[in-house]
């Protein structure tokens, strides 16, 4: 009795140790991702471009990371301190961190990378850093951030994607924008930059001497450029390629991918960058100048429909201005008028009428363009929904697909437009990715990715500035949601879905998915299971 | 004067000639380009999320794009005749660099698929011509008639699927194994490209061996049917010496214009073909410093492509002459 005991001890202990043993990471691999289109340059630092941000991330590193549940966590800041009032953080940087070139890595760099990088010319960071004044570096290891008020969403944009380090003694005194770097990257992080043969690949090799003992686990990340999507596809399936994010490989492939033991699949990874599909109106138009034709229209359609036939199934219906992903900060608000859980075609057709939209002899209330984004098949057929469905109730739409430069120009430089389908990333946090869309101050003719519907509303101005520098939790949660109850009401924008990227792996592949960056971590703790 | 002095003559007296053909080419391309909506600003800061209007009015004059048209023009033009084709703003290198390097690969692709597509296309033609009417003939035409009809793109993603895919034989894209690393000039990465080149090569293939089986085929019935021929055997020359000696000799003519032709329709033709294998040739690189409205980038390769297209009708033209003496250079 007692021997089978033993045994079956034993066996149990073999079994644990097992799969310990299966879990151990193992050194050594090639990963190749699909980086899709070829990037402008790897300059992190000027440009927020998807591309730019799946391979310098592995180059770059930030003060912070954040894991799966969004949590601040040591990167090259060890640990960090908030004063009482909200307007001093200080960080204790990491020591032995070494450039790739060999310098070492000092609070001098961050000071640098702050204040003359970031702040002036990353596309966001003179909103991430707006609040601060001067940075104090009292030794090489300790920078002080000095607040003019306080600012908790600047703790959320600290990761490597979102404002990385960078080399001070590479940049001072250049044209930061034209720099060597641009091209060629010098930074802390697990990976060096090896090779960018254009057309064909990015290079980037261990880094011998990362700070982080015993890390990274691969050898080597290729970032390959595959322009066709079925390509993509096939390259994944054979084994090719590795690992692709942000749509690489079309929703359409996936369904049939995922069927294959060889090939994951998850959602996960993209809760920091929270992409909204959405409509923006031009409200200095007709028929769009009249909130009551952009409630009708939030309405008729069917969210749910879009979500099933045109994403498969990839995708949540939006419910409020902000993403429901924001209920972990308590910033969320439920029950917002105006999106209905099914399109609500009485209702809509009740208001158009009220607001004396009346429909002529074939019953078309009025006319208008729909623009679309220009980022491939799937926005055309959002529009050829959105055309049937705003028919029913007498909306007619022509639809208008342009590429990319002329579509950007019409939309944000010459307001040439009545309404367009976008998508814009919230971010993790609404200063960073949702002001922009509705504060009067980016009403800026020009400016990409900012408030085009021209929308301008006083209160609302107001509420969101005081929002931004409120330290109280629960006094931010109920500022926004008045903002999410004006904006359900007025709607200069209507948002569609969520929705849902998705990253394709090889299943070999592990330790991908620990960074709550996704396909903009650093890959230190990624490897093979081979 | 001497055979050979009176080659050399003529083509400096055409080099000369395409001196204004090329400039013409320049300017008209410089204005039709300059008429596309938005600009390299536009896109990039597009692609940054979002960007401030001093940054974007700081790029455009870095770029040049805040001068008056007519200025950009003769900016440009000053550069070229120093061999200068300026810097793509969006690759952050010089184009001439960018426009070498994606120059081997699309030759590579270029003159295999030329080789493949007029070797096929010549024997299959003769084939169809010398069995008229029969089984041989028909088979061919109908295999010539479905791969002219078939879209490139589709063949292409079929080979994928049938031959990487199922076979395993193939690549599946690139132009090498990048996980592999190879030294450039080793006998390892010559037989790398070589097997990612294949499935490209004959895809591409393709569409032009149609057409070249086609046109042999034509062009061999109609010398077929020629006095000289009657002459020929008159004399008593077997079939076999006519068709191969005297009928072929001539009926290669229009191919061989056909194929000085359609080196320039290549480069552009190929970008569908570059994209599905992601073959990182020039045509591909056209393509996205469209969309990129990287002009620069534009103008050179579109610069390229015209002297590419100028030299190799030379080349057809001197071609010409040594397959029928009586046309003469001159």
């Amino acid at each position: 009795m007692i021997k089978k005991w033993i045994s079956s001890a034993v066996v149990a202990a073999t079994s644990i140790l097992g799969t310990t043993f299966a879990q151990a990471e193992k050194e050594g691999g090639t990963l190749v991702m699909i980086v899709q289109p070829e990037p402008p340059s790897l300059a992190s630092f000027v440009s927020t471009s998807g591309p730019i941000g799946l391979m310098a991330p592995k180059i770059y590193e930030g003060l912070l990371d954040y894991d799966k549940d969004l949590k601040a966590v040591p990167a090259l800041a060890k640990s960090w301190d908030v004063s009482e009032d909200g307007k001093t953080v200080t960080f204790n940087l990491n020591k032995g961190v070494k450039w790739h070139d060999g310098e070492p890595f000092t609070s001098a760099d961050v000071q640098f990378s702050i204040m003359n990088v970031l702040s002036k010319v990353h596309p966001r960071g003179p909103n991430s850093f707006k609040e601060v004044t001067s940075i104090d570096t009292p030794d090489d290891h300790t920078a002080v951030f000095n607040l003019a008020n306080p600012a908790p969403y600047m703790m959320r944009a600290l990761s490597a994607y979102e404002s990385p380090m960078v080399p001070k003694h590479l940049l001072e005194g250049q044209d930061i924008k034209s720099s060597d770097i641009a091209n060629k990257p010098v930074g802390t992080g697990p990976f060096k930059f090896v090779e960018w043969k254009k057309g064909q690949y990015i290079r980037l090799d261990k880094n011998e001497d990362y700070w982080k003992e015993g890390l990274p686990y691969l050898d080597r990340i290729v970032g390959r450029f595959i322009p066709d999507a079925s390509t993509r596809t096939a390259a994944m399936e054979n084994g090719e390629v590795h690992y692709g994010a942000y749509g690489a490989i079309p929703n359409v492939d996936v369904v049939r991918l995922r069927e294959l033991d060889s090939i994951g699949v998850t959602t996960d990874g993209y809760a920091m960058i929270n992409p909204v599909s959405l409509i923006e109106f031009n409200t200095t138009v007709e028929p769009f100048n009249n909130p009551a034709i952009r409630k009708a229209i939030s309405l008729t359609l069917d969210r749910q429909f879009l979500i099933d036939n045109i994403w498969f199934g990839y995708g949540k219906p939006a419910t409020s201005a902000l993403s429901s992903s924001y209920s972990a900060t308590g910033l969320y608000a439920e029950g917002m008028p105006n999106y209905p859980g099914r399109p609500n075609v009485e209702a809509a057709n009740k208001l158009l009428d009220e607001a004396g939209f009346k429909p002529d002899a074939d019953g078309v209330r009025a006319k208008a363009t729909l623009d679309l984004i220009p980022y491939g098949e799937d926005w055309r057929r959002t529009g050829e929904y959105m055309k049937q469905a705003l028919g029913d109730v007498g909306i007619e739409l022509d639809l208008r697909y342009e590429d990319v430069p002329s579509w950007l120009k019409r939309v944000y430089a010459d307001y040439d437009f009545g309404m367009n389908v976008n998508y814009f990333y919230q971010l993790p946090d609404p200063v960073l990715g949702v002001h922009r869309h509705y504060s009067s101050d980016q009403i800026r003719q020009g400016t990409h990715f900012v408030n085009s519907s021209r929308y301008k509303n006083p209160k609302l101005d107001g509420l969101m500035a005081d929002a931004s520098k409120e330290p109280d939790a629960k006094k931010r949660s109920a500022a926004y949601k008045e903002i999410q109850e004006i904006l359900a009401d007025d709607m200069p924008v209507v948002n569609l879905h969520e929705m849902k990227f998705l990253t394709v792996f090889n299943s070999k592949l592990k330790g991908h998915e620990l960074s709550g960056l996704g396909a903009y971590g650093s890959f230190e703790r990624t490897w093979f299971d081979e | 004067m001497s055979h050979a002095s009176k080659r050399l003559r003529y083509v400096l007296k055409r080099l000369l000639q395409a001196f204004p053909i090329v400039l013409a080419i320049v300017v008209v391309n410089f204005f039709l380009l300059h008429m596309a909506e938005g600009d390299a600003v536009d896109v990039l800061a597009g692609e940054a999320g979002s960007a401030t209007p001093e940054y974007m009015a700081e790029l455009r004059k870095k770029f040049g794009l805040d001068q008056p048209l007519p200025v950009q023009l003769l900016v440009y033009l000053k550069n070229v005749f120093t061999f200068d084709l300026g810097y793509s703003f969006r690759h952050e290198m010089p184009v001439l660099d960018l426009v070498l390097d994606r120059f081997i690969p699309t030759l590579l692709l270029m003159i295999s698929t030329i080789i493949l597509a007029v070797g096929v296309g010549i024997v299959l033609g003769l084939l169809a011509a010398s069995g008229l009417n029969t089984w041989r003939d028909t088979m061919i035409s109908v295999f010539a008639l479905v791969t002219y009809a078939t879209p490139l793109f589709w063949v292409g993603l079929m080979f994928i699927v049938i031959f990487s895919l199922n076979l395993g034989w193939f690549p599946t894209s690139g132009m090498k194994n990048v996980a592999a690393f190879n030294d450039p000039w080793s006998w390892a990465n010559i037989k790398d490209v070589a097997h990612h080149l294949v499935l490209p090569t004959i895809t591409l293939s393709l569409f032009y061996l149609a057409l070249y089986t086609r046109l042999m085929r034509a062009s061999m019935l109609e010398q077929a049917g020629m006095d000289y021929v009657t002459t020929a055997r008159a004399k008593g020359l077997t079939e076999r010496r006519i068709m191969f000696v005297h009928v072929l000799r001539n009926a290669l003519l229009p191919v061989v214009t056909m194929a000085g032709v359609q080196v320039g329709a290549l480069i552009g033709g190929s970008v569908i073909v570059e994209s599905v294998f992601a073959w990182p040739g020039l045509g591909m690189l056209a393509f996205e410093a469209l969309f990129a409205r990287d002009l620069n980038l534009l103008l050179g390769i579109f610069l390229l492509s015209a002297l590419l297209v100028v030299a190799v009708n030379l080349i057809v033209d001197i071609i010409y002459s040594s397959l029928d003496p009586r046309i003469e250079v001159g």
